[in-house]
């Protein structure tokens, strides 16, 4: 569908046009202009990034009384700040009079917040505080009657250090949106005695290209070894030459096999979870090569030796729609900004436990910035493929992409062993060699979608 | 080779350098580094402020040891990374060079830079623009760069960062 044509047939398009979704049949296809069409962008923004839960951040980022930290929720800029009482609250970041920006550093501190257009301003709890020449403006009981407050926004939580908000009045409660994936939460929390803390330093990259082409990649076991092969011989090189000289950097990724291809043991597999959720993930060994391995034996007392070993193991988490927390050469969290149908912005954060050691922290570090950021050796090599792909997507003479049925044989419903393991109850499960790198779990994303999406697309 | 780095000599230093990068030739841009060079890109912390400690804060690049640069240029000659297949096109500048202090054996060089790029793949223009600071040690009858650090001022990465564009 071009955009043009995309106008004509505006009233007619359903989700099923766009998700062939046929699982009695074996078929899952996506059609291309999920990706690459301005309108359906535009509901997207308004029926998912701004119909639903979306993380916000860390609780870290706003510690004490009056800190704050803004983001945007598709496409409003919101404020999360905390009160003068302690409390955390979330709000649409524009002044109630004429709609300006009120704070305007990502992150900050203030008791009270000026709007620097026309004065008005508001205490860290959101309540406004003055209207500048008020007595004199001649203002009727109507106005006086509205609230001048900041709009809270519709739903707000905080689950375990990790904050959402919602500008959709009409969400379900915090808990139920994460369900089981509450507990992959807790695979992350749980690592430090106070949880995780951003590590200070944000790195913030674009891509020409649609915004689910990284909520795929992340979740996606089948693209390692043709996307990084740079880096794994570059590891290969490392540990060579460390042997040698007793010099080299280390990856977490240096006790893993679950990618090589080569095992034939169940090595791997993907979880799927309502409301979009899923986890990917590959089985790894407590080892020296992760920044975790100090803390192995309290994470064994604290958690069990279960919960402790899928700690070490590599976890791709997604939130659906824009929070990711990858954990398999270093540990990574990231939020997805889309902007555009064909442009998306990325912020990122090493993240680790609190109070760990000088040691691994700087291990943590090292291993993050060599593989994840845009000026490393592997995200890049994933970036200028999603701009292949968001050209390609403009090729519709055969418009259903075939990359969502591998491993589709092999699922199983609801919970494998190894979920069984930590008690994660997922809607399915699929576990496999390392060569099965299972695609099916993008299929969990677009029934998402369409749930969201039902009725939307007629508009 | 005076005592002593000058400014003249700095610039020569920092142009050559630039070039390597321009031409591609890293053998070159390599040989201009010590063994034990720390090469440093801090991120930002927020608007105003970069990381300033590698060891607790973020970096967007942050190597110790040379070796570790020759990694990079493997890399990018390694035809096993599709990011390097079609490189960049970059031309540097480099200017308001600036001789901080120079000793004997040592000489800090502060510098600005602007690395326009050219990416054919997607047709893409970019400049990369910001502030160097080397430490140039004298070795032999040859100053090396014995640390370098790029202050990159606008942090907000178009897909793709690599040494030689920066």
């Amino acid at each position: 569908m071009g955009e043009g044509m995309m106008k004509k047939e505006r009233a007619m398009i359903s989700p099923g046009e766009l998700i062939d979704d046929r699982r009695e049949a074996g078929i899952f296809r996506i059609h291309r202009a999920m990706y690459d069409d301005p309108h359906i962008f535009d509901l997207e923004m308004r029926h998912i990034f701004e119909g639903g839960w979306v993380f916000l951040g860390l609780e870290c980022q706003a510690a004490s009384a009056h800190d704050y930290f803004t983001v945007n929720i598709g496409r409003v800029p919101a404020l999360v700040i905390r009160g003068g009482d302690g409390v955390l609250r979330g709000f649409v970041n524009s002044c109630p009079h004429k709609g300006a920006r009120i704070a305007h550093a990502g992150c900050g501190h203030a008791r009270q917040l000026i709007c620097p257009y026309h004065s008005w301003s508001f205490d860290s709890s959101g309540r406004n505080k003055a209207i500048k020449w008020k007595s004199g403006g001649n203002y009727t009981p109507g106005f006086d009657a509205d609230s001048h407050d900041l709009a809270a926004l519709p739903a707000f939580g905080v689950y375990k250090g990790f904050v959402f908000g919602s500008v959709a009045p009409d969400v379900p409660p915090l808990m139920d949106w994460l369900g089981e994936t509450a507990k992959l939460l807790d695979l992350i929390a749980d690592q430090g005695e106070e949880g995780v803390e951003l590590i200070p330093g944000a790195v913030t990259f674009t891509y020409e290209g649609n915004w689910k082409l990284q909520l795929e990649n992340c979740s996606d076991n089948y693209h390692f070894t043709s996307a990084h092969p740079s880096y794994i011989r570059l590891l290969e090189r490392r540990k060579a030459m460390e042997a040698a000289s007793g010099t080299g950097f280390t990856s977490a990724m240096d006790s893993q096999r679950h990618w090589s291809g080569e095992d034939d043991e169940i090595v791997a597999g993907t979880f799927s979870f309502p409301h979009g959720h899923v986890l990917n993930f590959g089985i790894a060994q407590p080892s020296a090569a992760s920044a975790l391995f100090e803390r192995s034996d309290w994470l064994e007392e604290t958690v069990g030796a279960v919960r402790r070993d899928w700690m070490f193991n590599m976890r791709n988490m997604t939130l659906f729609p824009n929070l990711q927390v990858a954990e398999n050469a270093s540990s990574q969290l990231r939020v997805i900004e889309p902007i555009s149908h064909n442009r998306t912005r990325m912020r990122t954060w090493c993240i680790g436990p609190k109070g760990e050691s000088a040691d691994a922290r700087r291990q943590r570090i090292r291993q993050y910035e060599d593989f994840f950021n845009p000026s490393g050796m592997a995200t890049p090599d994933d970036t200028v493929a999603y701009e292949d792909c968001q050209r390609g997507f403009a090729g519709k003479v055969s418009p259903w992409l075939q990359g969502y049925q591998r491993g589709m044989a092999s699922r199983r419903e609801g919970a494998s062993p190894l979920a069984q393991g930590i008690g994660l109850k997922p809607d399915w499960s699929i576990e496999g060699n390392s060569r099965l790198c299972d695609e099916t779990i993008y299929q969990s994303y677009y029934r998402e979608w369409a749930r969201r999406m039902a009725g939307a697309l007629a508009e | 080779m005076s005592a002593v780095l000058t400014r003249s000599e700095a610039e020569d230093l920092l142009y050559r350098e630039a070039r390597a990068l321009d031409e591609r030739r890293f053998d070159d841009w390599l040989a201009l580094y010590a063994d034990d060079v720390i090469f440093w890109m801090p991120a930002w912390i927020d608007e105003t402020t970069t990381t300033s400690d590698p060891d607790t804060q973020l970096s967007l690049i942050y190597y110790e040891g040379k070796q570790n640069l020759a990694d990079r240029i493997w890399r990018l000659r390694s035809d096993l990374s599709n990011a390097s297949e079609i490189p960049a096109r970059v031309s540097h500048i480099v200017g308001n060079v600036i001789v901080e202090r120079a000793d004997a054996g040592e000489a800090v060089i502060l510098s600005a830079f602007t690395a326009h790029h050219h990416d054919p793949r997607s047709d893409r223009t970019h400049v990369f623009f910001g502030h160097y600071r080397h430490v140039f040690r004298r070795e032999g009858d040859v100053w090396l760069i014995s640390a370098k650090t790029i202050i990159l001022m606008n942090d907000c990465i178009p897909t793709v960062a690599d040494l030689y564009m920066l």
